[in-house]
């Protein structure tokens, strides 16, 4: 059985999936970061699924390089925001984040 | 193809069954009495009660999150270095400037204290 | 035109930026620095519109083009978010003096914003568009999270922080659909694989439609807008005025590209021209929702972030319109953005007028006969008010018309909009006159907190700018739809 499109493709999907109930379900900023982190990457791999096998240039690896670089930037200034956080709850989980009335 | 890899699919398979079973088994015919002191991690007989109350410095965050970034900026130095020939001057003009507004920020970074482990 | 004079604005704002970091790390004199950024981005404005009527070459430089269109419409946002950023930089000057906390970060952090918002409004390649999003997001969540031992703004930074990530994750996870869909990441490229119909249809829907819902999060439209009550409360007002501002511009720039220019051929699209029932359906419920929800808001600064979230209603059906007479309802949009800009600045701006250090007007019992103790201070909120309700003869009132104007035109099904948009702003002037009421109407409680008006030069040169161009916009308008048009007409 040959690796195809398809394939990664599902897995991108899947790794998408698993970021995306990631975020949504947990309370922890950490574990809510590593999702986006989880997703991004998906859409790495789904950049260079497609750029070996859908595409004639290489947008999407060039494509992939600055959602790398982009989400480093990214994870720096949440981990800033987070020590923000911590500093004045000392937790990490964002039920905590209730000061703002609805 | 799929024949080559039979035994190491069977393999496995009957690996995380014989991990399962023996996890269930414990779980359903072991009895629980929970103790506090049966809660607590388990670190080579010490006590590792105040272990999660450590603080490191925050720089130590700092230093972290600003090496993060620089690091991962060198992503472009490195398609740059692959294409060196073909882009010739104007590759190399380019990276001077992404370098120097990289240089600028560190500058920035340092001259704020970001660096200073003793305050 | 070489690229270098085709990239100026940027260029300016860009190495602006730069120095204006540099200064304030090696400089102790702080509060320059509100006239040094403001300065610089009052003169990238001007080179972008001396280089717009200069003469725009007709074809952007090649070595820019697949990337930053060179054309009227980025100019056009050139002007307003430079413009934009300068009156809030001018308003960080007397409001962080007032509040203590004078920090040089604020502005280098206003510029990058500024310059991110500029490099999203004329990215013209999927690639442009992530970096401009994310580098004025960035920015932006930094901005929100300015003061750093408020509970209040950190809790908003980390609402807004996380939810804008996600929603980037999901815009990227559908730019890397459409590339993989049509083979470009260049917008024009995308729509013509569409047109010619060797895109891979499905997954170009599927690719639109997270597309649409990382825009509509940008733009705070309904059911997106979670972050945007709680970020903007939690932001010290300047930054919150060039949120509601600068962010807004340029998210409506870059959906106005994306849609019209990869998905925009009513003929040969099909299904994937399907945005404008999905945008049609966002924008009534943003509408009814951002003005029935500012209705029940006490503090003022909610009320315009709900206000705000009502305003991307109406830009949305402008956004709709677009589909059908693309030039009316484009240039409309853009009026309606320019108007609103300076409307908003005008509201926050006296927001800000409105409060001294520890009596702050923060809800609307606060402002309760301010008016009388301040008539000079209260003179612009009553023409921000008035011109963010849509009334005769400010910028607001045109930026409606227009819009509703170009939707009429567009389809006779957009009628029924038009009405729900018509309900929904006599519903808006409610809270706008209710902000009038309480200051010149009501008398304080005895013992209650009463906002003291603060005197800063720098509010008022912003105050007085702004209050000029709403009404100048108001009464001249056609001057500046000309220029709306001329800018539509860049877009392809």
């Amino acid at each position: 059985m040959e690796v195809q499109l398809g394939h990664y493709l599902a897995l991108a999907s899947i790794i998408f999936g698993i970021g995306a109930i990631g975020f949504l379900t947990r309370r922890n900023v950490l574990i809510q970061l590593m999702s986006i982190e989880l997703m991004l990457n998906s859409v790495n791999l789904t950049l260079l699924a497609f750029n070996r096998w859908a595409s004639s240039d290489h947008a999407g690896q060039m494509f992939a390089f600055f959602v790398i670089a982009v989400a480093a930037a990214e994870a720096a200034v949440g981990l800033a925001i987070v020590v923000g956080f911590f500093r004045l709850h000392h937790t990490v989980h964002t039920d905590q984040a209730n000061t703002l009335k609805h | 193809m799929v024949a080559t890899y039979l035994p190491l699919l069977i393999m496995i398979l009957v690996a995380v069954a014989l991990a399962l079973t023996l996890f269930l088994l414990a779980v359903v015919l072991g009895n629980k009495n929970m103790t506090p002191e049966k809660a607590m991690p388990y670190e080579s007989g010490q006590s590792t009660g105040d272990a999660r109350h450590i603080r490191l410095s925050l720089t130590f965050f700092l230093t972290a999150i600003v090496f993060t970034v620089f690091d991962i900026e060198a992503v472009f130095l490195f398609a740059w270095a692959a294409m060196f020939r073909e882009l010739g001057w104007f590759g190399l003009m380019e990276m001077v400037a992404f370098m120097l507004i990289l240089g600028v920020t560190l500058v920035y970074a340092f001259r704020k204290g970001a660096f200073e482990w003793e305050k | 035109m070489s690229p270098w004079l085709a990239l100026s604005p940027l260029l300016v704002v860009g190495i602006g930026s730069l120095t204006v970091m540099m200064v304030d790390a090696f400089s102790n004199k702080k509060d320059d620095l509100s006239i040094l950024s403001s300065a610089i981005l009052i003169a990238a404005a001007a080179i972008a519109g001396s280089l717009w009527f200069g003469g725009l070459p007709p074809q952007t430089p090649e070595i820019l083009a697949p990337y930053l269109a060179v054309d009227a419409m980025s100019q056009f946002f050139n002007i307003t978010i430079c413009g934009g950023a300068a009156l809030c930089a001018m308003l960080a000057g007397g409001y962080l003096r007032e509040h203590d906390l004078e920090r040089g970060d604020f502005y280098s952090m206003l510029m990058l914003c500024a310059f991110g918002a500029m490099v999203l409004s004329s990215a013209t390649d999927l690639v442009s568009v992530f970096i401009g999003l994310e580098t004025m997001s960035l920015g932006v969540y930094c901005l929100v999270a300015f003061r750093r031992g408020s509970a209040r703004a950190i809790e908003g930074a980390i609402k807004y922080f996380l939810l804008g990530s996600f929603a980037a994750a999901i815009l990227l996870f559908g730019s890397a659909l459409l590339y993989g869909a049509t083979g470009h990441t260049d917008l024009l490229g995308i729509g013509q694989t569409i047109r010619n119909g060797n895109a891979e249809l499905g997954l170009a829907l599927v690719a639109m439609s997270m597309l649409v819902v990382g825009l509509a999060f940008k733009v705070s439209a309904v059911p997106f807008h979670m972050w945007t009550p709680d970020a903007y409360e939690g932001a010290i007002t300047p930054a919150t005025a060039f949120m509601s501002v600068v962010v807004k511009a340029a998210a409506f720039a870059v959906m106005l590209r994306v849609l019209i220019t990869c998905f925009g051929d009513p003929l040969s699209a099909g299904a994937a021209s399907g945005w404008p029932p999905i945008i049609a359906v966002v924008a009534v419920v943003t509408m009814i929702y951002g003005n029935i929800a500012a209705i029940y808001q006490s503090n003022i600064k909610r009320m315009l972030a709900y206000s705000s979230i009502a305003h991307a209603g109406y830009i949305l059906i402008g956004v709709v319109a677009a589909f059908r007479v693309q030039n009316t309802a484009v240039s409309a949009v853009l009026y309606y953005l320019m108007a609103y800009t300076v409307s908003n600045v005008l509201a926050f701006g006296s927001l800000i007028v409105m409060g001294t250090r520890g009596k702050e007007a923060v809800t609307f019992d606060d402002l309760a006969g301010a008016g009388k103790r301040h008539p000079m201070a209260a003179l612009p909120f009553i023409i921000g008010m008035l011109s963010l309700m849509g009334f005769p003869p400010t910028a607001g009132f045109f930026g409606k018309y227009y819009v509703f104007n170009a939707a009429l035109q567009a389809d006779s099904g957009m009628h029924w909009l038009v009405i729900i948009a018509v309900i929904a702003s006599a519903i808006g002037a409610f809270y706008y006159l209710r902000v009038i009421v309480y200051l010149f109407m009501k008398d304080p409680e005895t013992g209650a907190p009463q906002a003291v008006a603060m005197k800063s030069g720098y509010v008022v040169t912003a105050l007085v700018l702004s209050a000029y161009f709403v009404l100048e916009m108001g009464i001249t308008p056609s001057n500046y739809l000309k220029m709306a048009l001329a800018a539509a007409a860049g877009l392809v």
